[in-house]
């Protein structure tokens, strides 16, 4: 919300305001384009894509982390050039916009960066804007261009970035979170009956009740509907027998719980009531599906959770194909055209090793106290990491011989270890014979985290080099 | 073949307003309606000797009884499983008339069910027990599916999947019980009928539920007083013969979340009812000319078309098409307004409009009413009866 040209906060705004529009000194990359770098951002975004992994290439979406300084040099946010957009940041978190967040990134690409490419970056404060009040606090949001060079002068790529300085609003997450407990998640109870099963979630197995005569039930029963039998047969009443789920599974209905809201789940939740592989059914939960792509018989595969301190329920999310394994022609995509709906689990591991592999030194995205200073429940993944991610789907969607021409990403809310960002797309156009846009969203249960575009140019339908030279 | 048949009667209604907020207790509407049943029959509250109640109903009979100053009971009954046992209190008092168990039998529902505790908020904090009802609440709520609308919404996906049917075959039931509630100065939603449109446009409350696909909880009471066919010729009012009222469940029945049978669109337990009517009064779908079918929830209202024969499986959409349904077409259905739209008194309020039908004396009379048919519960263990107006 903006709270109009109020800039009492900063002590010398025009001052501020006089750098917008000038450019810093050309900084030379402190690393050049190597393939053992490129190998760690392929491990730390799951590419697979020969073309990268083998080094013969960076993966466009590397553009900026080049000229990144790297975790080890320890200098965090306060690097103190004369630059005009340094000179920037530095001031706002003087007057006390300490915290800050990336909120967009337009990327695009002039070439493929082959390793021993040594990069050369020219940045332009563009903008600062007025104080404005988002879920974070207040802060400004402040805009840099940049331009890459290689050693011969010419342009590889540019980059238009945005960040949000903000005032960290004490006592957590900006997002509203006042800590309040919320009420419980109503819990399963159980007797003698079913115990196996739940204690069979709790080892991270779902147990489906056989019967003597090989029938397979559930929810559990005490006897064999068919023969009356006792479960466990006549002779071991009271022992139960169980296969443990393949986790296979199709959607046979589901609904999705909307008023009254439950605090204790999140909004929407998704309820589905499946069908096992083994051919008998349960009601879930459905976890990384938006609710407007939910479908009777979509493929779901099992999945655990923990929601209380003794019990795991099982949930089910959408399988995902594997990456495409042969040349998508542009003839071969149209206007429309979904990409796989892709859950992925947003741990520690991927917070950390993303923010290590796109050299990215801010300690909110590795140091869990530094967030929390900062007005964050915990670290959060930074803008590099969701761009690698993005762009690693698209690719594994697009298959061999595509290659990444731009990309813009914005930023909602963060996205935090515990979290699942579901990724979904679709291509909203294609041009040129050969260049598609894909649009695509990145959502968590706090809402959206990622939206923007991609353009691709996908390759001939003839059998050329997989590695393409770029678009 | 059930022998009561033909034998018995309901001789008296009778009801309180129906509001958001009564501004009284339950016991009091609970009293007022079985009063105002016992004068509108033209007997003395002394003289009934039975009560029918069916669960959720907290104004006992002993309450009541002591309130009414009854000196004996000689038969009362509690059918399990709410909604779905408003036909069978019917069906207990008759038989309990005609074997001679009781003379004159009350069956009631009385409540505070808006201003006081919301039936619609949920079982989410209940069944906090390790008894087989407790656990079978647990292969659900843990996963947020509370409600008896969500408990329904699972239904009515796959129903919509396998039969073709859409939002807007869900919306004709709404639109055709608002037409008749508009004409119902008792309806909660008197005079404000609504269009397609704005069913359309109501919010979402369990994807594919509606809000104008849901019954809004009422304060209110209604009775009925239930004798033999004999009395009732003397008594003050036309009697509506109980043709024959009986109960249902089929294998793999749950209290609404029966998802474990091989199909999920029907309602088998309502398939036992209608087999037992039709066989007991020699009736079928083409004899009815009006019914009063249970509208918790929409989508659950088509199944029972299907069930009792009036169209095939997977065919009501197509049956309720071009205003069949309402004042003038083939089978007006909910002449009050129904729970849609007058009140949602667990179905009791069905049943008394059945009943003026029979007499003649509803607000959206249908044209020479012989025979109507009554359901209750739709997707929980169930029961219904069929009203005449011709005796044995």
């Amino acid at each position: 919300m903006d709270t109009g040209a109020d800039t009492g906060m900063v002590a010398d705004w025009e001052t501020l305001r006089s750098l917008v529009g000038l450019t810093g000194q050309p900084t030379i990359a402190p690393v050049a384009v190597s393939a053992d770098v490129v190998s760690m951002w392929c491990v730390a975004m799951g590419v697979t894509d020969p073309a990268y992994v083998d080094g013969a290439a960076a993966p466009p979406a590397m553009l900026d982390v080049w000229s990144m300084v790297g975790l080890d040099a320890g200098i965090g946010a306060t690097a103190t050039t004369d630059d005009p957009h340094h000179r920037a940041y530095g001031m706002l978190s003087e007057a006390g916009f300490t915290g800050v967040v990336a909120t967009n990134s337009d990327q695009s690409y002039d070439r493929l960066l082959q390793p021993g490419d040594q990069l050369t970056r020219h940045t332009t404060l563009a903008s600062v804007s007025d104080r404005k009040r988002t879920a974070l606090g207040e802060g400004h949001f402040v805009t840099t261009e940049s331009e890459f060079r290689d050693h011969a002068g010419d342009r590889v790529g540019t980059l238009r970035f945005t960040v949000f300085k903000f005032r960290p609003v004490s006592g957590g997450p900006g997002g509203g979170d006042s800590g309040a407990p919320s009420p419980e998640r109503p819990r399963p109870r159980w007797n003698a009956d079913q115990a196996w099963h739940w204690e069979g979630l709790r080892d991270r197995e779902l147990r489906i009740q056989r019967f003597p005569s090989g029938r397979l039930v559930h929810p559990p029963q005490v006897t064999d509907p068919a023969t009356g039998e006792p479960a466990g047969g006549p002779e071991t009443a009271g022992h139960h027998d169980w296969v443990v789920a393949s986790g296979d599974a199709t959607l046979h209905s589901w609904t999705v719980t909307r008023h009254p809201p439950h605090p204790a789940f999140p909004q929407p939740n998704v309820v589905g009531l499946v069908e096992l592989a083994e051919g008998v059914r349960l009601v879930t939960n459905v976890v990384g599906v938006p609710p407007e792509r939910l479908a009777v018989g979509m493929p779901l595969v099992l999945d655990f959770h923990e929601t209380h301190e003794d019990v795991t329920l099982h949930r089910f999310r959408p399988v995902v194909p594997p990456r495409h394994d042969r040349r998508r022609p542009a003839d071969e995509v149209a206007v429309g055209d979904r990409l796989p709906l892709t859950p992925i689990d947003v741990t520690v591991d991927q917070v950390t090793g993303g923010a290590v592999a796109t050299r990215d030194p801010q300690d909110v995205h590795h140091d869990p106290a530094a967030a929390r200073d900062k007005g964050l429940p915990d670290v959060f993944m930074n803008i590099l990491t969701s761009t690698g991610l993005v762009t690693r789907w698209i690719g594994d969607w697009a298959g061999p011989g595509a290659v990444l021409d731009s990309v813009r990403i914005g930023l909602g809310s963060p996205t935090h270890p515990g979290d699942l960002l579901t990724l979904d797309g679709s291509v909203t156009s294609v041009a040129d014979g050969s260049t598609i846009e894909v649009a695509f969203t990145g959502r968590t249960e706090r809402g959206t985290h990622v939206h923007g575009t991609a353009t691709v140019v996908l390759p001939d339908s003839g059998p050329t080099s997989a590695s393409g030279s770029g678009g | 073949m059930l022998t009561n048949a033909r034998q018995t009667a309901i001789v008296g209604i009778g009801a309180t307003e129906f509001s958001k907020e009564s501004g009284r207790t339950p016991m009091r509407l609970a009293v007022e309606a079985c009063l105002a049943a016992c004068a509108d029959a033209g007997v003395d509250p002394s003289q009934v000797d039975g009560m029918s109640l069916f669960s959720m109903e907290r104004n006992h009979e002993i309450e009541v009884a002591r309130n009414l100053g009854i000196d004996e009971l000689r038969f009362f009954s509690m059918v399990n499983h709410g909604g779905g046992g408003g036909c069978a209190t019917v069906a207990m008092a008759s038989m309990a008339v005609h074997s001679g168990a009781a003379d004159y039998v009350l069956a009631y529902r009385a409540f505070n069910e808006r201003s006081w505790r919301r039936f619609g908020t949920g079982v989410a904090g209940h069944h906090t027990g390790h008894e087989a009802d407790d656990v079978s609440y647990s292969w659900t709520s843990p996963f947020g599916l509370v409600t008896p609308a969500q408990w329904a919404a699972m239904f009515a996906t796959r129903y919509m999947h396998d039969h073709g049917a859409t939002s807007e075959d869900f919306g004709r039931i709404a639109v055709a019980d608002r037409r008749h509630a508009a004409n119902n100065p008792a309806a909660f939603f008197h005079g404000r009928p609504i269009t397609l449109a704005e069913h359309q446009e109501s919010r979402m409350i369990a994807d594919p539920i509606r809000l104008l696909d849901c019954c809004q909880e009422s304060d209110g009471g209604q009775a009925l007083l239930i004798t033999t066919l004999d009395r009732a010729r003397d008594l003050a009012q036309r009697p509506a013969v109980i043709g024959a009222a009986a109960q249902g469940v089929a294998g793999g029945q749950w209290m609404m979340r029966s998802y474990y049978r091989d199909d999920i669109t029907g309602l088998p337990e309502m398939g036992v009812v209608a087999r037992q009517l039709w066989k007991s009064t020699g009736l079928g779908p083409t004899d009815i000319q009006t019914a009063m079918l249970y509208d918790h929830f929409t989508p659950l209202v088509l199944p029972q078309f299907e069930e009792f024969g009036f169209c095939g499986p997977g065919e009501a959409k197509d049956f309720i098409a071009d205003g069949a349904i309402e004042i003038g077409g083939r089978l007006p259905i909910n002449t009050n307004g129904g729970q849609l739209g007058e009140a949602y008194i667990h179905g009791m309020n069905g049943i008394a409009e059945g009943v003026r039908q029979v007499r003649g004396t509803s607000v959206n009379q249908v044209d020479d009413v012989t025979n109507v048919l009554v359901t209750s519960g739709s997707g929980v263990p169930t029961s219904g009866l069929v009203l005449t107006t011709e005796g044995p």
